[in-house]
């Protein structure tokens, strides 16, 4: 049963962080598309910033290995 | 790192300009900035005599003629340097003179004959249509037919017109008419040669348009002019090839001397325009601009001897304001030369910062090779990029494959130390690993470990060349604020090693005021706002290191997707169908394993490593050269 909830819990934890970094990143590449095609030379600063909301899904990878290494 | 420029002003009579201008440009290490940008010299600028502005106008037409021509000729570029001709501006004003009016002729040629080739199969329609309805007496000598088109609205008009046919040449004549689309009708007149004036005329008077067709086709009945029509359709598409075989004839025999033409016209244009850049008084021009600093006593005795000493090149004093604008010039060791493109790609370091490619060359392969981590995807992948470097020859996509290749080296050294060849595959041909396996969820926490030890140390390195940086620029601020950050985060690796009973409890207590005393570096840098931000800093800084997770996170997703790919092919009952399935599963991972680990480790560079100590923002060196003769 607590291994259950645990796998739950960690599920959630990687899951919910990822469709926040991918609602962050639709975003922020949608907007990045558009200032590539007016300015190429911009290619290096959009990556950056495009993989800037990355931090939270490995977050919630970090939380779910620690709730399946530890609590599981 | 980027190597060290001299700002210089150069000082020389008018009647030596060309002279000089000539010479620094075979140099090819003259950087020349325009004087209305620097402040530091005062000279109004220079202005442009009738002559010169005549000939680059000359020129720049001379161009666009070789321009079209080689648009025309479809010329591909020369590999190899050429040799110009001394008196190659006439050579290649005669030659055109002779050449142009030649191919305009063979493209007009063309243009006419696509044009009518595209009309043919309309007027074959019509007179398909006119076929069924023609007269016996059209094929009768001494008769002329004419096609009258009339829209259907205005039918009533056909009628009107073939009555008045009738009455003219007293009932000599036969009318048919027939539809020929749902909004086009067509009438076809038959009469004795004689009327042709005064049909033609009452034509003429009823405003009705005559089927007329190309004089090439004749003026004869339907039957004979369709036939005319099919003939047509068939050489024309024969002599438009014939024209084409003469201009690739001309384009073999002329495309290599127009190109060395243009290249020199383009040249010597460029070297005019670089004149609206310079300065004067009445009797002297002056320059400024910048040189690498090795360069500049060849440059300078060069000049001198030239111009017999009627010239001044002087060093100008590097002052800060000049150092922002100085240009810069990468120089790293031919390893390290392709991560040069993934630098810029960002942004150019500033001049006299820390150029990041060496750095960049040791760790961004590492990073890969500790995500992909495996010999069956590292072997593939580096054949792959040796195969393509075999083709490209230059360019970034040639640097970021040459990255790829290093990376792979790295994936099939950690393959051997996780013990991964295709997944999980190497395991059943008894493939151990020498330090721990992936796949084993009791290696996880150790994988991860690795993984957050390497961020600390990528962040310190980082944090250590920003204080170095600070303490160059004598910026207290970026002290203070990186300053505080390598201070509080050494002291929460103390607090880590002590909670994990690798220190001595004693260390406790300094390693908390070390990341108390960091915290307050970090505000004290932010100014009021820094009492609010300075801990939300921190965290970010341990958000940082965390970061460095990825390079598990990736592996593990990479690995257990090829696992997958090995288990699932085991379900199927035909060997064949298994292997086929598990074929394309390690295909889209090795895709996968190609973009993903660049992409995170460029990441990981750009957003980690570089914020804590990259000066971006430098201005390329472009040197006063000429432009680039080997054609690509």
């Amino acid at each position: 049963m607590e291994a259950g909830l645990a796998a739950i819990g960690a599920g959630l934890a990687i899951g919910l962080a990822a469709i926040g970094t991918g609602l962050a990143q639709a975003r922020i590449g949608s907007a990045g598309a558009g200032v590539i095609a007016e300015k190429p030379e911009a290619l290096g600063t959009i990556i950056l910033l495009v993989a800037i909301p990355e931090t939270m899904v490995i977050l919630g990878f970090a939380v779910a290995a620690m709730v399946l290494l530890l609590g599981g | 790192m980027n190597i060290e420029m001299v700002p210089i002003e150069i000082m020389g009579l008018k009647t030596d300009l060309h002279t000089i201008i000539h010479t620094l440009r075979n140099l090819g290490c003259v950087q020349i900035d325009d004087l209305s940008d620097s402040p530091e010299v005062s000279a109004r600028p220079l202005t442009l005599d009738r002559s010169i502005l005549h000939h680059q106008e000359e020129l720049s037409f001379l161009s666009a003629k070789i321009g079209g021509l080689l648009d025309t000729f479809g010329c591909k570029p020369i590999k190899g340097t050429y040799q110009l001709p001394e008196d190659y501006l006439t050579e290649a004003q005669r030659n055109l003179e002779m050449l142009l009016p030649k191919v305009q002729q063979l493209t007009n040629q063309r243009e006419k004959l696509s044009g009518e080739l595209a009309s043919l199969p309309r007027y074959e329609t019509t007179l398909r249509k006119l076929l069924p309805i023609m007269p016996l007496s059209a094929r009768q000598p001494g008769n002329v037919s004419i096609g009258v088109l009339v829209s259907r609205v205005h039918v009533g008009v056909l009628d009107s017109v073939g009555k008045r046919v009738l009455d003219l040449t007293g009932g000599r004549a036969q009318v048919v008419a027939s539809d020929i689309d749902a909004s086009t009708r067509a009438m076809l007149i038959v009469f004795p040669a004689e009327f042709t004036a005064e049909v033609e005329a009452l034509l003429g008077r009823e405003d009705v348009s005559r089927l007329r067709l190309p004089e090439e086709l004749g003026d004869g009945p339907p039957d004979l002019v369709l036939a005319s029509v099919h003939r047509r359709m068939t050489s024309i598409p024969k002599e438009i090839e014939e024209i084409n075989r003469t201009l690739a004839g001309l384009a073999t025999e002329w495309c290599e001397r127009l190109i060395i033409w243009r290249d020199a016209l383009n040249d010597e244009i460029d070297a005019n325009s670089v004149l609206t850049r310079f300065g004067e008084t009445d009797l002297t021009f002056i320059l400024v601009g910048w040189v690498p600093a090795r360069d500049f006593e060849t440059m300078q005795s060069s000049l001198i001897d030239i111009t017999g000493e009627a010239v001044l090149v002087q060093r100008l004093t590097l002052t800060p304001e000049l150092k922002q604008r100085a240009p810069v010039v990468l120089q790293n060791p031919k390893p390290a030369r392709p991560f040069e493109s993934l630098v810029e790609l960002l942004s150019l370091p500033s001049y006299g910062h820390i150029d990041p490619t060496r750095l960049m060359a040791l760790f961004l392969p590492f990073f890969f090779g500790i995500m992909l981590g495996d010999i069956g995807y590292g072997i593939l992948l580096l054949g792959i990029c040796l195969f393509m470097l075999r083709r490209i020859k230059r360019g970034v996509m040639r640097d970021v494959v040459t990255v790829l290749a290093m990376g792979s080296v790295w994936g099939i050294l950690f393959g051997f130390i996780y013990g991964e060849a295709f997944g999980t595959l190497g395991e059943h041909f008894g493939l151990q690993p020498i330090w721990f396996s992936r796949t084993s969820s009791e290696y996880v926490a150790s994988l991860m470990l690795m993984t957050l030890i390497i961020g600390a140390v990528h962040i310190t390195l980082g944090l250590i060349l920003g204080v170095w940086e600070a303490l160059k620029s004598k910026s207290r601020g970026h002290l203070l604020e990186r300053g505080g950050m390598l201070i509080g985060l050494i002291s929460l690796f103390f607090i880590v090693g002590v909670l994990t009973d690798y220190l001595p409890q004693g260390f406790m207590t300094p390693a908390i005021a070390g990341v108390i005393l960091g915290i307050v570096f970090l505000g004290a840098s932010l100014g009021w706002l820094g009492i609010l931000m300075g801990p939300i800093e921190f965290i970010g800084l341990i958000g940082n290191v965390l970061s460095y997770l990825r390079l598990a996170a990736i592996g593990l997703a990479s690995v257990y997707l090829a696992k997958v790919a090995n288990d699932v092919a085991g379900l199927f009952g035909s060997v064949v169908v298994g292997v086929i399935i598990a074929t394309l599963i390690h295909a889209l991972n090795l895709v996968l394993a190609a973009f993903s680990p660049t992409i995170h480790s460029l990441r990981l560079h750009y957003v980690e490593f570089f914020r804590k100590f990259y000066e971006g923002g430098g201005r390329q060196y472009q040197p006063f050269k000429h432009q680039n003769l080997t054609g690509d």
